[in-house]
């Protein structure tokens, strides 16, 4: 029975404490291991060819029906829009949406819904989707699939997008006359970018509920009809009729993506109808460049993974992934290069309506919800992907540092707290009881902070400060942030707590970082890729043992332990940002500048949660905030003085056993 | 209801007298056929067909002998205590507000209910017949329905009324079933034409073709039995048989007008009449819809009738008195006049219902149902839901709110129950069964939602293709109207669709269907068991027969010094050893007693020099607890 409690698997035998001592160099070895493991994924024997996992979609089984009087109703309805947005320069051109669903014979509703501000006294903004349903002949209202266009205002600061919505029109009027449809296609025209979209979500998902309007921000309303449980859903932004090339956006919430077959299945049939497609696509100057495979598909990654990083969806389709819905997002551009081979307008939108028709169709072919295992990937090339077994070792590798170095400082601890007696083996038996309770209450502390940026900016009393919504939260954050920065000048633990602590912060941020990896591959490894370096350099022996690093190196860590802090971290990311956007601006203002678009910045990452469900704003403040105020914690690594006299004895022990 | 029956009695009698001079022959069976076509909103035409057969049998005995009736329902009514059969294959969903109401409900997929009442029935042998009654139809109509059983069927307490009629008045029980996920098709359209007397051959069945039938956007087939007896020797049983369907203009061919015919529609022009028929009538609807067309020939005549208030006018085409006439009827075209681009609009029923499924994830969810009182005085409603074993519903998040839809001022308010009854649901025995009776304001809208939670099933319990989803079937709603607006049901005690003209009563039953729902049940990636599962069982079980060896045993290692190393000498210890062991037989016989010694003498630690020759073994493993 001793198996388990046999004495020579104890945690100090030679191999750990050989190990031990070597713990930075182990853990430095781990983290090269998992950043070279990264790049090598951009290598072709790291990844695999994209193949159509779900047969039933058979992409381009069928040959396209959609005739040339299809584009003739596209290009007659966008030029009808075009007249409507002269008079509706700030709102949809409701009644002409609805009078053409309506002639088209689909049934039509309006949805109304009501935002009320978070800041600046509850403002009230109310906004309306129209949404057509082509009720399928061939089921009984049980499944649907979602085609939505968002529609801009004329005085939208983004690009124009009108021509989605004669697009949709036309495919509406089509599909209409057709008796193949196995689940109800919904048409549905947004307004207010993603607002509207997740207001609709909302309201088909949660119509019923009663919600609280002191408490709510989002006032969904129900909708008035619904279409069963839905499958799939494609969002389509149409710059202009006459097309350069697609871009396939995917990068759903919380960096949530849309199943690999939906993709595959896009890019299949757009290269049937010969449209240059792909995911993060550029114009085609641009493509025709020099990099090698090699680079190219690295580029290609990070681009990838810093898009998902935010965890904001780049497109009205990412809202739908929360709930199950696979969705993307088609972005045509206008064409602005080679515009000597313009098309021919008898057919311009031709391509793009077969397109549509055919992703339609594929989809209304699924005789199942997707399911297949694709929903964690990384596009490496347009039909390259890395698959989750093989980009999860690169995290795991960095996370392991963690755990090794929590282990060994653990096994090390564990010599000084027992191995002490039986070197003195006298009064100091009971000398250095490990101080779990001061050290569980100092990570309730950072905890908390983080908790209460989390909570403050939001409430009431703050909320009455004539101030704005971007200094106000702002100024919540750096004061919280200030708190945490003097806590350690402050509270100074018992001997053996910093050690405890330190195991407590490995053990806590390879937990976070695992689970925040799992949920959002890109921000866990990037946040890992600049905070395990520090994690490992940590060092919380005392300055004047051996063991102990120079001073020049502590000094080191310590800037690099403020940098790392999240509000450093955003605001150098929205100097980059601002750096490349303006390169005019000159130095100070350019500072300036940043740290506006900062303060807005986290403004709208709160926003974003509170409205959208987004938990980046959650994750910094709940999880890397106390994170980064332990690490300060170790980095400054205050002792306390007036046990200067117990002290004499450790370093002697630590000696013996280290 | 008594007087209902009183009625209907004396209507069938009055049938048998009149249509005495019957064509078939035998006075005592009817066969009817008929046909109603009624343009509905939005370019769509519904076309219904019925076929009744009644016979007047008399005694029980007489069953054995039919000629129209189809042997399997005399069979039924021979074997089984049953007395009223419905069973409807549908699909499509009947669209309330823009079409009205049907002349026969039906939810999706199959839908079978039927009363039993005999002497000494029991509820379990109301149950076994049940069971039985639904497989013989599902041979019969070549449907899933041999998947009804206890787990799916439940008894409605007050939803259904009975429309049969028995002589004594003993216990009657009812049983319903739905199998919503039944995909209704050509291998169900052919028997059920054979149950006709004409087959398919001729009369209005042979318009009934599958590759028009089912390219509509709506058609339900069903099938009703029903027995009327004034003495227990004076019996007629009544085998209604209706194909209901709608067709969508803008999906049929050359769509380009509004204009369309029989021939358009069914593929095929009218092929005379069923020779055994003793009415075969087409009753085309002139008010509505059918207003602005043209029908082209033009009917003989019209009738013209008023019931609960609303007037309608129907154009009637009688096939035998045309070919009396030496016409010969094959098409009737609806032509729609030129240039017109408005439909008039239709007003939405005075009820109507749509459900809903919400709640996002695999893990809980809610049930809610929407049914609209557009009428102006208060409607009583009764909603029956049931629920699948593998949904599990919660009472006491039963809720129905009420929220007026008059313009300006919106009103919310709870709803009390005036009725409740529920049963809950049985993992895996026994569906949710729950019915909920109350009153309905005037122009109002009442969401009765219930929360519920989905079961993780076992892993053989999911169907083929398990992503899809499982269903929940539609929930039946039944009310009373007060008047007779877009109502077209037959009244109960009539059978052909004449009886329905000027049929003015108190009050209108109505019954509405829902949606069917489909709930993404917590479902397993069926692509993993064999990956993982397997692998991970394999790798447990290899694991733990070694540990679990290791850590119940204790190991005592024996030195074997007896055995000489010389080859020579170890065979001749061999042939010792044969030789000892069969001189002495009682050392074998006392194993256990060896283990013990050997085992005292390790844990003594004597020298080398035991006696314990006759173990070759090099450790002998003893169980230590």
């Amino acid at each position: 029975m001793g198996l388990l409690s046999d004495p020579s698997l104890s945690t100090h035998n030679k191999l750990v404490d050989s190990l031990a001592k070597h713990v930075r160099k182990v853990c430095y070895t781990f983290y090269a291991a998992g950043v070279v493991w990264f790049f090598c994924l951009a290598l072709p024997e790291f990844n695999h060819g994209t193949y159509l996992s779900e047969n039933a979609l058979s992409p381009g089984l069928v040959y396209p029906e959609i005739r040339i009087d299809a584009n003739r109703l596209t290009v007659q309805l966008l030029e009808e829009l075009q007249r409507e947005r002269k008079d509706h320069t700030a709102t949809t051109p409701y009644a002409w949406i609805t009078a053409k669903f309506n002639e088209f014979g689909l049934e039509t509703h309006t949805h109304n819904y009501t935002l009320r501000y978070p800041f600046g006294g509850g403002k009230e903004y109310h906004g309306k989707n129209v949404y057509g349903i082509l009720r399928a002949p061939r089921i009984g209202s049980t499944e649907g699939i979602v085609f939505s266009a968002p529609y801009r205002a004329p005085s939208s600061v983004h690009p124009d997008i009108s021509p989605s919505v004669p697009l949709l029109l036309a495919f509406a009027e089509f599909a209409r006359r057709k008796n193949y449809w196995a689940k109800d296609l919904i048409f549905l025209v947004t307004e207010q970018e993603q607002l509207g979209m997740q207001a609709w979500l909302e309201a088909y998902h949660d119509g019923d509920r009663e919600v609280d309007p002191t408490k709510a921000y989002l006032f969904p309303g129900n909708l008035p009809a619904r279409a069963g449980s839905l499958q799939a859903a494609l969002n389509i932004e149409v710059q202009d009729l006459d097309i350069d090339y697609i871009d396939v956006k995917i990068e759903g919430l919380n960096g949530k993506l849309p199943n690999l077959d939906m993709f595959n299945l896009v890019q299949r049939i757009m290269a049937r109808e010969g449209i240059s497609s792909g995911y993060k696509q550029t114009p085609r100057k641009a493509r025709r460049s020099t990099f090698s495979t090699f680079e190219q598909n690295l580029r290609h990654i990070i681009a990838m993974l810093t898009t998902q990083s935010s965890g904001v969806p780049n497109g009205n389709h990412g809202l739908f992934h929360r709930y199950r819905i696979d969705a993307l997002t088609i972005a045509a551009m206008k064409r602005t290069t080679h515009s000597n081979i313009k098309t021919s307008p008898n057919s311009v939108a031709i391509p793009l309506l077969k397109a549509i028709e055919g992703i339609a169709r594929s989809l209304n072919n699924l005789l199942e919800r997707f399911h297949q295992s694709f929903f964690f990937y990384v596009i490496v090339h347009n039909d390259r992907y890395i698959s989750i077994g093989d980009y999860m070792p690169a995290l795991v590798a960095l996370v392991a540092c963690a755990f090794i170095k929590a282990y060994l400082t653990w096994s090390t601890l564990d010599t000084e707290s027992s191995g002490a007696p039986e070197i003195n083996d006298s009064d100091t038996s009971d000398k250095l009881p490990l101080p779990y309770g001061s050290v569980l209450i100092f990570l309730t502390a950072a905890l908390l902070i983080g908790y209460l940026g989390n909570v403050l900016p939001l409430q009431q009393y703050f909320q009455e400060i004539p101030m704005s919504a971007a200094p106000l939260t702002a100024s919540l954050l750096t004061t919280l942030m200030l708190i945490g920065f003097v806590l350690p000048f402050f509270v100074v633990l018992p001997p053996g707590g910093l050690e405890l602590l330190h195991i407590g912060l490995l053990l806590i941020y390879g937990c976070a970082l695992i689970v925040v990896g799992l949920l959002n591959f890109a921000l866990g490894f990037f946040v890992a890729v600049i905070s395990v370096p520090l994690v490992i350099a940590l060092n919380t022996n005392a300055p004047d043992t051996p063991e102990s690093s120079s001073v020049g190196l502590r000094a080191l860590i310590r800037v690099y332990t403020l940098l790392l802090n999240p509000l450093v971290i955003i605001y150098g990311i929205v100097l980059i940002m601002t750096f490349y956007q303006f390169p005019e601006l000159g130095l100070q203002q350019l500072l300036l500048r940043a740290a506006i678009a900062a303060m807005d910045a986290v403004t709208f990452a709160l926003i974003d949660s509170v409205i959208y469900g987004n938990w980046l704003y959650f994750a910094v403040c709940t999880v890397f905030l106390p994170i980064w105020i332990i690490c300060w914690t170790l980095a400054l690594a205050r002792r306390r003085d007036p046990e200067e006299d117990e002290d004499d004895e450790d370093p002697q022990v630590k000696l013996k056993t280290n | 209801m008594r007087h209902a029956a009183a009625l209907l009695l004396l209507l069938c009698l009055c049938g048998l007298q009149i249509h005495a001079h019957s064509r078939s022959g035998n006075s005592d069976e009817k066969f009817h056929e008929e046909i109603v076509v009624r343009p509905l909103a939005g370019d769509h035409v519904n076309t219904y067909f019925q076929f009744t057969t009644r016979w007047h049998y008399g005694a029980r005995d007489n069953l054995f002998h039919t000629q129209l009736t189809p042997r399997v329902i005399a069979e039924i009514l021979q074997t089984y205590d049953v007395k009223e059969l419905h069973i409807s294959l549908t699909q499509g969903l009947w669209r309330y507000e823009s079409w009205g109401y049907p002349i026969v409900e039906a939810t999706g997929g199959a839908e079978v209910w039927a009363w039993f009442s005999g002497a000494n029935l029991t509820s379990s042998s109301v149950n076994s017949q049940w069971n039985k009654l639904a497989n013989v139809f599902s041979g019969v109509l070549c449907a899933s329905l041999n998947f009804v059983d206890n787990t799916n069927s439940i008894a409605p307490k007050h939803t259904f009324r009975p429309q049969f009629m028995d002589a004594s008045s003993r216990t009657r029980h009812v049983r319903y079933a739905s199998l919503p996920r039944e995909i209704v098709c050509t291998e169900n359209l052919t028997p059920w034409k054979k149950l006709l007397p004409c087959g398919s051959a001729s009369g209005f069945a042979s318009l009934l073709n599958s590759g028009h039938v089912h390219n509509t956007k709506y058609h339900s087939l069903s099938l009703k039995v029903r027995t009327l007896c004034a003495q227990p020797d004076n019996c007629v049983v009544e085998l209604t048989q209706t194909a209901n369907l709608v067709y969508d203009l803008k999906l049929l061919e050359q769509s380009s007008s509004r204009d369309f015919s029989l021939r358009r529609l069914f593929g095929m022009g009218l092929n005379g009449f069923c020779e055994l028929a003793d009415s075969s009538k087409i009753y085309v609807q002139r008010n509505e819809q059918g207003q602005r067309y043209q029908l082209v020939p033009s009917p003989l005549e019209e009738v013209s009738s008023t019931r609960g208030g609303f007037g309608s006018v129907y154009a009637v085409y009688d096939m035998q008195k045309l070919s009396e006439l030496g016409d010969r009827l094959f098409n009737i075209a609806w032509l729609a006049p030129k240039g017109e681009r408005r439909q008039p609009s239709t007003s939405a029923p005075p009820l109507y219902a749509h459900r809903y499924l919400l709640g996002a994830g695999q893990e809980r969810g809610r049930i809610v149902t929407e049914v609209t009182n557009t009428h102006w005085e208060p409607l009583p409603v009764l909603l029956m839901e049931l629920v699948p074993w593998y949904v599990h519903t919660y009472l006491h998040t039963l809720r129905i709110r009420s929220k007026t839809n008059g313009h300006g001022h919106r009103r919310e308010q709870v709803l009390p129950f005036k009725l409740l009854h529920y049963a809950p649901g049985k993992q895996r025995e026994l569906p949710t069964h729950l019915e909920i009776g109350f009153q309905l304001p005037p122009q109002s809208t009442a969401s009765i939602s219930i929360e519920v939670d989905y079961l993780l099933l076992k892993w053989l319990e999911y169907p083929p293709d398990a992503n899809h989803g499982h269903y929940i079937g539609a929930a039946v709603i039944s009310s009373q109207l007060p008047m007779g607006r877009n109502y077209t049901a037959l009244p109960v005690e009539g059978h052909l669709f004449k009886h329905s003209f000027n049929a003015t009563r108190p009050g209108y039953v109505l019954t509405l269907r829902t949606e069917a729902l489909i709930v993404g049940l917590p479902t397993p990636d069926f692509s993993m068991p064999y990956n993982v599962i397997c692998l991970a069982c394999t790798v447990v079980a290899l694991a733990f027969g070694p540990i679990h060896s290791v850590a119940t045993k204790l190991i005592i290692v024996e030195r074997n010094t007896t055995i000489p190393r010389n080859f020579l000498r170890k065979i001749w210890h061999k042939i010792k050893r044969r030789a000892g062991s069969k001189n002495e037989p009682t050392e074998q016989e006392e194993p256990e007693r060896e283990h013990q010694r050997v085992a005292d003498l390790n844990e003594r630690n004597d020298d080398d020099d035991r006696t314990a020759t006759d173990y070759d073994d090099a450790c002998v493993q003893r169980a230590s607890m």
